[in-house]
């Protein structure tokens, strides 16, 4: 059981990590800014998954503190780019 | 009860992971900028609470780490979605194909250029 339980696992870290760089690709090659900043979030999102499997690989929460981490910043600095381009200041 | 446990989160590692990807094929299929949010919020909601869910049932010494987690996303995510689809009415984005558009003229926009 722990064998299946560990190759589930590095399945879905390597699907995880295949959508991370075609969010990445979006980034690179988007229409417009609002879609390259939309993309960038869900890169975002799927290494906080990314994260967290490697947690379960380990047998560690010191990764879901990483990951605790990564989302307060992804979120602060989502929001402050979307009102940047929204009104041309951050402030 | 331990394998109990391993095949409940094996399952929800499953399920998260068809969420994430039904929401990664939307995101790169969809029309416009608005219906591409639409899209990502399936990641960030079912893709990660489930992965969490699982996480949790593998790794007890994670469980109020991995609460806290869950709330911060689950508050989190849609106040993004939110202000980036206020950026991108501000600046102006078509939408493709709308049935109606209830802020038309109550809301200054610009030109679709950002």
């Amino acid at each position: 059981m722990e064998t299946i339980v560990t190759f589930t696992t590095w399945v879905v870290l390597a699907a995880h990590l295949l959508m991370a760089l075609v969010a990445a690709w979006r980034v690179w090659r988007g229409e417009n800014s609002i879609v390259r900043l939309t993309a960038l979030d869900l890169a975002g999102t799927l290494t906080l998954a990314v994260l967290v499997l490697i947690s379960i690989l380990e047998r560690n929460s010191i990764f879901v503190d990483t990951a605790i981490a990564l989302a307060a910043l992804s979120y602060l600095s989502t929001v402050a780019v979307a009102k940047f381009i929204s009104d041309q200041k951050v402030f | 009860m331990e394998t109990v446990l391993q095949i409940a989160a094996l399952a929800l590692m499953v399920i998260g992971t068809l969420f994430s990807f039904i929401g990664v094929i939307g995101f790169i299929r969809m029309p416009d900028a608005y219906t591409r949010l639409h899209a990502t919020g399936k990641v960030s909601v079912f893709g990660i609470v489930f992965l969490l869910l699982a996480a949790i049932l593998l790794t007890p010494l994670s469980l109020w780490k991995g609460l806290v987690l869950i709330l911060f996303v689950l508050l989190g995510s849609p106040s993004v979605a939110h202000s980036i689809a206020s950026a991108a009415y501000r600046i102006g984005l078509p939408m493709s194909n709308p049935a109606r558009d209830d802020l038309k003229g109550k809301m200054e926009q610009g030109d679709g250029k950002d």
